[in-house]
């Protein structure tokens, strides 16, 4: 609509308000999904903040501590364990991602025979559901029998024992997970790959540019949207790892494998410390904007870069 | 030339051949494994074919866990859940999209803000307010949370928002209400939003796990993921060696065939809308 249209036509009488003039209307197709949305995600979520800084447990009155929860965490070894691992397994898990998800994207880009085969086939995983792979892999990587260690011990490697032990279990639920999950980011990266013109590659080959000149210069550059999405997804998500961890390990052997969600839901529902859990869901919460805001901020500075 | 050619085509089918069994094989051998005998299958020996089949272990599982019960919770809920969801963010998309009002932008954007925060810092006043409404371990505990999803409003706003508006501007000229509107010009043209938001919900509800552990207790509510994390409930470390692989790998052979099946029919669309919603979202 142009800007001097509506005066010629105010007279005309032709035309009711554009779009609808009558707010009730509105505000009753909005109300249904407003209910439930303050109802069964802003309250609770506002609730939640406001139970972090009391002491509330299942009986008796909740007392408002102030920040006390969020000093205790600092001495309870649970907790910093828990953010530890949690740490590690993001810093270990994010780059395997999208490492062997652009590697996988860049395979199966070729036009050849069977890669309709080979996309399927590293997807399928995905489709899982997050217990059934935590049920499958418990049983993969069991100590005497699974059939990881069985081939490992054909090799004359010895068995690795895989969940049972401190120093190794969180490696069982990271390869776990990247068996799961690296068909969603090698379909987020064939999607950016099919965005590339081909003229490009054309073009840089006239010029002799060499395979790895063609990747380095043409491919991570246009291609670095995707990996900013595939790396912010996979972040949060791996900041949130639970389901398979509690069907694996439940965070043993000892603390080892114990996640933040999982000292949520431990503190919370297995120790009866509501304002507890509520805490640790307010710092995942901190951590998991900070990455946002982090990331928002260098994908705006790589851009400019690009740009200039 | 030629014979490199040869060589790069048998390089690609090797590589290929390598990727397709490593990614396949944990799902064969939990088929294998749930096709054996208790006896064989605590075996120093690998058979990828089992020497001896049996159906004894899918008998078993059945019988020891409802899991029909639990598939038809996990059905209902993802069902009733996505029908509610998507009335609920088609019209209010609609709105945020189409009309006027008070409030909107700023509505909008504190929406559109709750996709940063966590459901888990949700999850404990949510328990806490359920158990005293007494609805914990009922469906209602397990539905209702889902009508608060955000993506859904999101995708049906912008999808609103790329539309023409000719034809319910037309509709209007010639009286029709706004909700007479909505229903017979509007969604009959957001078919494609309205599949995306099923799709997603659907897929959302029927594998969430976290909050339908909290939610539930008995086997009569509890739904299919909840109840296969119970099959190996004995932890590493304390009895590993006896626990029931063959039963419980039969167990996540049955959840886990169905959507492998469907995901292979529907291939094609399936990973070019997950592209689409990633990219977006």
């Amino acid at each position: 609509m142009g800007r001097v249209l509506p005066r010629a036509r105010a007279d005309t009488q032709t035309r009711t308000a554009p779009r609808f003039s009558y707010k009730t209307t509105a505000y009753l197709f909005v109300l249904p999904y407003l209910i439930f949305f303050l109802a069964f995600r802003l309250g609770p979520a506002l609730v939640g903040l406001g139970m972090a800084f009391t002491n509330w447990r299942i009986v008796g009155q909740p007392d408002w501590v102030g920040f006390s929860n969020f000093e205790a965490m600092t001495r309870d070894t649970r907790f910093l364990d828990a953010l530890r691992n949690t740490a590690v397994f993001t810093v270990l898990t994010v780059p395997l991602l999208i490492i062997v998800g652009l590697a996988l994207a860049i395979f199966m880009n070729q036009p050849r025979r069977g890669r309709t085969i080979g996309r399927v086939a590293v997807f399928i995983p995905y489709v899982l559901m997050s217990t059934v792979v935590g049920v499958l892999w418990t049983w993969m990587l069991e100590r005497d029998f699974g059939l990881v260690n069985s081939y490992l011990k054909y090799l004359g490697i010895a068995p690795v024992p895989w969940l049972l032990n401190e120093n190794v279990a969180l490696y069982g639920i990271i390869l776990t997970t990247i068996w799961w999950t690296v068909g969603y980011s090698m379909v987020l990266f064939l999607a950016g790959l099919q965005d590339i013109p081909e003229e490009l590659y054309e073009a840089a080959r006239i010029d002799g540019a060499s395979p790895w000149a063609l990747f380095r210069f043409v491919t991570i550059p246009l291609l670095s949207p995707t990996i900013f999405l595939v790396a912010l997804l996979s972040i949060i998500n791996s900041f949130q790892v639970f389901d398979q961890a509690y069907v694996m390990t439940s965070g043993g052997p000892g603390t080892s494998t114990l996640t933040l969600v999982q000292y949520v839901y431990t503190a919370a529902f297995q120790f009866s410390r509501m304002g507890y859990g509520a805490a640790i869901a307010v710092v995942l919460f901190v951590i998991l904007i900070a990455i946002a805001l982090i990331q928002a901020r260098s994908y705006r500075r790589g851009l400019t870069g690009t740009m200039q | 030339m030629k014979a490199q050619n040869t060589i790069q085509t048998i390089a690609w089918y090797i590589t290929l051949i390598i990727i397709v069994v490593l990614m396949l094989a944990p799902i064969l051998w939990m088929i294998s494994t749930s096709l054996k005998p208790e006896l064989d299958i605590l075996s120093n020996e690998i058979h990828w074919i089992p020497e001896r089949f049996t159906l004894e272990n899918y008998q078993k599982v059945l019988d020891a866990h409802p899991i029909l019960r639990w598939t038809w919770n996990s059905l209902f809920v993802a069902g009733v859940a996505t029908l509610l969801t998507v009335t609920l963010d088609a019209l209010a998309g609609y709105a945020f999209a189409r009309m006027d009002f008070r409030g909107r932008d700023i509505l909008f954007a504190i929406i559109v803000s709750m996709l940063f925060v966590p459901l888990q810092i949700t999850v404990v006043p949510l328990f806490l307010a359920f158990a005293k409404m007494e609805i914990t371990d009922t469906y209602l505990a397990l539905i209702l949370p889902i009508g608060a999803n955000v993506t859904g409003v999101f995708l049906m706003r912008q999808f609103f928002l790329g539309i023409p508006s000719d034809l319910e501007d037309a509709a209007r000229v010639d009286g029709a209400s706004a909700l007479r509107i909505w229903w017979s010009v509007v969604l009959p043209l957001a078919r494609p939003a309205l599949t995306t938001v099923a799709i997603l919900t659907f897929l959302s509800t029927w594998n969430s796990f976290f909050w339908p552990l909290i939610a539930t207790r008995s086997d009569a509510v509890r739904t299919l993921p909840v109840g296969i994390a119970q099959f190996l409930s004995v932890r590493p470390g304390l009895t590993q060696n006896v626990q029931a692989y063959g039963m419980s790998m039969a167990g996540a052979a049955l959840a886990a065939l169905p959507p492998i099946i469907l995901f292979i029919i529907l291939q094609r669309n399936f990973i070019k809308g997950i592209s689409m919603t990633g990219l977006k979202g």
